[in-house]
């Protein structure tokens, strides 16, 4: 859909609105600096008031019809296939119209339309083209029906384990806990079929299982309840999966899995936003098979809701909307799954909504979006509002009042893209992303390696500085090896040793490469398959032997090491005991050359253009330390249950990245000049969408160094770091011995693998901004920004000023002041000196939310 | 950080969860209608004592008198209270006392590593690569919430990053207490800048709510709430006369203060009781110094008669206070130590064999658990994992231990397969 198209179709009050223009004035009357910014706001009215004249004539209809599954292959006659037709509005809503079109078939004796089921029914092996219609629109699906209504044999991978699956029989709260229930034990979710086939057919002297009286089995007793079970009863004697039990007792109990599998399986719709709580969706899915025909599981899968409170989904697949906001809907069958992305809005306000066009890939998608979900877009934020959020987010520092007045009178049409241009430049930018990559990379102390952790913050700081291309920097540190103190990118390896740093653990590395750079969270696998994914143990180990052969040993000087790589070396897998051959994630084995460092091979792949994981989760991973929010989240686990809230926005911010030569500076400055990042935090309207979908700035805490860092700048008074020269910013100093209790209370973290940076409140840190030496000694000095102003021949109001402006980058409101002077006056009543007086506002100011938060 | 969860927290639940998690965590004083909930939680604390390095177990609770000089090493057993059982002669007052509290001596490990091996013993369950597994107090915090507007895990000197809040995340970390064994001890950051009275600071706490009010209804957020939440909680704790007498030891008459042992450990323990009796959950008492790889003896000399005096006194205190039948005092450390002496006169770490010893909240004094070999290496009967112990405490505390928490997208129960050493309350 193109945005102008959307718009100009759209239904909507007249644009602009009321409030728009009331606002437009405001900002032409309060910031008359900003007057280039003005013109090209007056010239988007003007062009929306025309545009909303023929806007109003039309309605929001629908331009196109999507009649799913595609390409159904029925095996036989008398199978049939559930289908849905979904009708797609002007500004890209889809509502489900099955029961509204007129559904035929072009060869009614192949196949048959149920249009009150809404089935498609083989009758003889043939072909057929099933047209839906609604008004002039059409849409087409093809259905072939083969010869053979054989059933799929039932075996006992996929047909048993997934009936296991589907009853929860073998989840964790069940016979999947890892002591099993009641003396039954199963591997989780099926990853251990042998084990299981054992546990079943064999274990405590097969008691589970009667192949004489197939039906007299445990294992159909107890889940229909014919003998007490714990579990409850979780099927009946006349059901499908009674049925499969049965037959697959009658064969024998065999293990062989032999037989048609499933390959892959769909859920329709794949995206979908109800509008209004209670209103309902059928959900369809169908199977792909490996012998080239599909079925319909509908009633087959497991339906799970991501979140409940959003939409809930009937086992039969009817979802039906509970509360406003964007959930995951999963199926899961037989080890595959597929999921759905699901909005709930309360109601389409058919509001105003401005024009986007023009703004750059980031807007149009997001716009797209929040329109979509009918989510208001917060306005831009003002120039002061964006100053310190800039200044604060490209090198995190304030803007010192000089240089916000030279931002705020600077006449020049594009004065926030010079400015962003500007910091991007500054070596306080650097500074800011070496600390969050020595955070990504855990270059810590913990490890012992001592002197070389500053070796590897400078050498990561020297890639950010000169902007070197992304990829070679992941493949650098991937290849790495050498001593670690003349070799920087050698350190990459050392969280992934153990404590004493003699062992090197593939089992370590693993998670991390995958998690850091493919933005997939591997570390369930490494014990059985992931619950949630398709990634099993397989792909774990797999990856692992990419790093078989990777040693480390003593170097010269106690906290050295080298590493180097072993002429041979393989990864067993822990269930098989056969040796693991070197494999990319959910793609094939690659062909390694003798005496070839496996790692360089994996890194080619990781940062191949045509790898789908390494651009998105590194785009994700920048954006996210801008929002706090990542597109998918958390921003590093990407998996196909857990999908990203604008599938548009990473993929454009992808193919950006890419084309930028995997430069990061580009995409830093593609961001910072969005409208997006430049939404007011404010909102007349909050929602519960808006952080999801990046509808306005969501405040963010500052991160340590930074918060260290800034309340030095606004008092006056550095920060003194044992050892380094004064005013040395926090985010330059190699973390000390002992680290700073002001960093690590703040949320600098260990980096090692369980302790990332986490940036929630505590007590300690209320406490500390309250009464620690941090913010008392800087606010006590003698010397500090107070001494400045009250050395001057000011007035209160002037100094409150003064502080305001430094601290909020922003004169106090009226109120404000009022409410200041009468502290100050009340603290002359008390007998406190001019001095103390200021001394308590200037505390008040430095552990107020306006001056901790970046917003 | 409450539940981490698989996504979509982001859309609905998240502000609610959040709001839930921080006012979990404010339920304190001055909040009556807060302090109404708390009824029906438990009334149990707890204090461990933690032998920082691994104690030798020959040298305190499991001496070998039988067995070579080089494993026997320097001091003798004595007699205790128990027929039959013997102490480290360093331990005169424990061995008194030895009817008032437990010793499980057929505890073992395999973590040989002090920061596997503290995460281990501090939580009951193995470490793992990726995630952090909360300590006990911890899960006392999360479980319990504050008391009385208390902090409810305290960490006394300082803290150790195996006794964390792990994947629970900060909001459930200890607050330190620093050394209650110096001059002029004060909380840090609790106590108002010198000249500062609460008269002024409760003004200047009024112009910050106030600058606060205006940005917080133009900003909307849940981070703002929380952060709101827990600068009332500051200011509530910073103003309270209970917290500030809860942490005022010097108000302690000097007699019981000398029974202690003027020594960390030992007011760390009289702390430790005060904290307890005023409302904290749990607090870990770290004794510093036993990773005694070179000269155990001199180290020992001087480290295990200040533990005796300390934990007897304890034991004692509580007593005579009422407090010992609703508080668990648990003495572990990160493992025991080789039998064998090395070369340097030390003793190595040792997890085949080491020795714990607990009082209080329901458990039986006088008990011995399980029996070593004549070496003190691994146990010869009954033997009790780290696990068994982890839910030896739950048990003693009330808590339902098979409980799962959701971290890493999936369910981690609190205690995963110990079972509790029932012989403690028989």
């Amino acid at each position: 859909m193109s945005p102008r198209s959307g718009l100009s179709n759209y239904s909507g009050l007249p644009w602009p609105s009321r409030e728009f223009v009331t606002c437009f004035w405001n900002r032409l009357a309060g910031e008359r600096l900003e007057t280039a910014e003005a013109v090209r706001m007056a010239a988007v009215v003007l062009a929306a008031v025309i545009t909303s004249v023929s806007a109003q004539a039309e309605s929001a209809r629908l331009v196109s019809l999507r009649l799913e599954p595609r390409e159904i292959v029925l095996a036989g006659p008398g199978m049939s296939q559930e289908f849905l037709v979904s009708g797609v509005d002007s500004i890209g809503n889809e509502t489900d119209v099955t029961r509204m079109c007129a559904v035929t078939s072009s060869n009614p004796d192949v196949v048959t339309v149920d249009a009150r089921e809404s089935l498609l029914t083989g009758r003889v092996e043939g072909r057929s083209e099933i047209r839906a219609e609604l008004g002039s629109l059409v849409a087409k699906t093809t259905v072939s029906v083969g010869s053979d209504a054989r059933e799929m044999t039932v075996s006992f991978t996929p047909d048993i384990v997934s009936i296991l699956t589907l009853k929860g029989c073998n989840g964790s709260s069940c016979h999947g806990s890892p002591v099993g229930q009641s003396g039954f034990k199963l591997s989780l979710f099926g990853y251990d079929i042998a084990a299981d086939h054992e546990m079943i057919v064999k274990a405590h002297e097969g008691r589970r299982i009667d192949l004489a009286r197939p039906r007299e089995s445990l294992l159909l007793r107890k889940p229909t309840f014919e003998e007490a079970h714990g579990g409850g009863r979780l099927m009946t004697v006349d059901s499908e999966e009674y049925e499969a039990i049965l037959s697959w007792l009658n064969q024998g109990a065999p293990i062989d899995t032999r037989g048609v599998q499933l390959e892959r399986l769909e859920l329709y719709p794949g995206e979908r936003v109800l509008v209004g709580p209670g209103t309902q969706q059928r959900m369809v899915a169908m199977g792909r098979l490996s012998d080239g025909s599909t079925r319909d599981m509908t009633r087959q899968v497991r339906y799970f809701a991501n979140n409940e409170a959003i939409a809930e989904v009937s086992a039969e697949g009817t979802l039906r909307a509970s509360g406003a906001g964007l959930t995951t809907v999963m199926a899961r069958a037989m080890g595959k799954v597929a999921t759905s992305q699901i909005g709930v809005i309360e109601a389409r306000a058919e509001r105003d909504y401005p024009p986007y066009e023009g703004y750059g890939v980031i807007d149009e998608a997001v716009f797209a979006k929040l329109r979509q979900l009918d989510v208001r877009p917060a306005r831009l934020a003002s120039g002061r509002e964006f100053a310190r959020r800039v200044y604060l987010d490209a090198t995190g520092l304030l803007p010192t009042p000089g240089q916000l007045r030279a931002f705020l009178y600077d006449p020049r049409p594009d004065k926030r893209s010079r400015l962003i241009d500007h910091l991007l430049e500054r070596p306080e930018h650097a500074s800011l992303w070496t600390v969050r990559f020595e955070d990504w990379f855990r270059n810590s102390q913990l490890h012992s390696q001592g002197r070389s952790m500053g070796v590897f913050k400078d050498w990561v700081r020297g890639w950010l500085e000169q902007d070197r291309p992304y990829d070679d920097f992941v493949r650098t540190l991937l290849t790495s090896l050498g001593d670690t103190m003349l070799n920087p990118g050698a350190n990459f390896w050392h969280p992934a040793t153990d404590f004493m740093l003699k062992e090197f653990s593939v089992t370590k590395a693993t998670p991390t490469v995958s998690r850091l750079f493919l933005g997939v969270r591997m570390e369930c696998a490494e014990c059985h398959n992931h619950p949630l994914e398709n990634f099993t143990q397989d792909d774990f180990y797999g990856l692992a032997a990419f790093f078989a052969r990777l040693r480390v040993k003593h170097g010269y000087g106690e906290y050295r090491r080298t590493w180097y790589l072993d002429e041979e070396g393989e990864i067993e897998h822990p269930a098989t005991k056969e040796q693991v051959r070197p494999r990319f994630l959910g793609a094939e084995a690659p062909t390694i050359a003798e005496g070839q460092d496996r790692r360089a091979v994996l890194a080619e792949w990781i940062v191949s253009p045509d790898n789908p994981y390494f651009a998105k989760a590194t785009v994700n991973r920048i954006w996210y330390q801008y929002f706090g929010t990542g597109i998918v989240e958390p921003y590093d686990d990407f998996r196909s249950t857990n999908r990203p809230s604008n599938p548009q926005l990473l993929d454009q911010l992808a193919d950006f990245f890419i084309a930028s030569g995997y430069r990061l500076k580009p995409l830093h400055r593609l961001i910072l000049n969005s409208r997006t990042y430049q939404f007011s935090s404010k909102s007349d309207s909050p929602g519960p969408l808006d952080a999801a979908l990046f509808a306005r700035y969501i405040p963010r805490r500052l991160q340590a160094e930074v918060l260290l860092d800034v309340l030095g700048q606004v008092t006056g008074i550095p920060h003194a770091f044992d050892g380094y020269p004064a005013g040395t910013s926090a985010k330059d100093i190699y973390v000390p011995d002992g680290p700073d209790y002001f960093l690590v209370t703040f949320g600098l973290p260990r980096r090692d693998i369980l302790k990332e940076r986490v940036q929630s409140p505590t007590l300690s840190q209320a406490l500390h901004l309250m009464n620690g030496e941090s913010v008392r000694d800087k606010v006590e000095a003698r010397n500090n920004i107070l001494g400045e102003l009250l050395g001057q021949d000011l007035e209160d109001t002037q100094v409150v000023a003064g502080i305001y402006e430094r601290a909020y980058a922003r004169p106090p409101t009226e109120a404000e002041i009022v409410r200041i002077t009468g502290f100050l006056a009340t603290e002359h009543t008390a007998g406190r000196s001019r001095r103390r007086a200021f001394e308590n506002v200037l505390w008040a100011v430095l552990n107020s939310k306006e001056f901790q938060l970046n917003h | 950080m409450l539940d981490i969860r698989p996504p979509d927290l982001r859309a609905g639940a998240s502000r609610r969860d959040f709001l839930r998690a921080g006012s979990l965590a404010v339920a304190g004083i001055n909040l009556p209608g807060l302090l109404a909930g708390e009824k029906g939680t438990s009334e149990r604390s707890c204090i461990v004592i933690f032998q920082h390095g691994g104690a030798s177990q020959i040298d305190t609770f499991d001496p070998k008198p039988e067995a070579v000089a080089d494993i026997r090493g320097s001091f003798k057993d004595i007699p205790t209270a128990i027929p039959g059982v013997h102490f480290s002669e360093l331990m005169p007052r424990s061995a008194k006392a030895a009817t008032t509290f437990s010793v499980i001596r057929s505890m073992h490990s395999d973590e040989a590593i002090h920061e596997r091996a503290r995460q281990y013993v501090f939580s009951g369950t193995k470490p793992r690569n990726e995630l952090l597994q909360p300590s006990y107090g911890s899960i006392l915090a999360k479980e319990w919430g504050p008391r009385n507007g208390l902090p409810p895990f305290v960490a006394v000197p300082n803290s150790d990053l195996a006794a964390e809040a792990g994947f629970l995340g900060p909001t459930y970390d200890p607050f330190v207490s620093g050394d209650p064994n110096t001059e002029d001890f004060s909380v840090k950051d609790l106590t108002l800048p010198g000249g500062v009275n609460l008269d002024e600071a409760r003004t200047r706490s009024d112009l910050l709510a106030a600058l606060d009010d205006q940005f917080q209804s133009a900003a909307n957020s849940p981070l703002i709430d929380s952060m709101g939440e827990y600068y009332q909680k500051a200011f509530d704790l910073i103003s309270s006369p209970a917290a500030k007498k809860a942490f005022d030891i010097s108000e302690e008459p000097d007699k019981l203060r000398d029974a202690y042992g003027r020594t960390t450990v030992g007011q760390g323990a009289l702390l430790a009781r005060r904290l307890v009796e005023a409302g904290v959950r749990l607090s870990t008492v770290f004794h510093w110094g036993y990773d005694t790889h070179v000269q155990n003896e001199p180290r020992n000399r001087e480290l295990v008669p200040e533990f005796d005096r300390a934990f007897t006194a304890l034991l004692e205190d509580l007593e005579q206070r009422n407090l010992l039948e609703t508080t668990l005092v648990v003495v572990l450390g990160d493992f025991g130590r080789t039998p064998k002496i090395n070369f340097s006169g030390g003793r190595d770490h040792w997890p085949g064999a080491f020795s714990v010893a607990l009082a209080g909240a329901g458990i039986q004094g006088g008990r011995v658990v399980g029996k070593t070999d004549k070496h003190a290496a691994h146990p010869i009967n009954r033997p009790v994992s780290v696990e068994d112990l982890g839910a030896t405490v739950y048990k003693a505390l009330g808590i339902s231990y098979r409980k799962n928490y959701h971290a890493g997208g999936r369910p981690i129960a609190i205690n995963k397969e110990g079972h509790p050493v029932e012989e403690l309350w028989s």
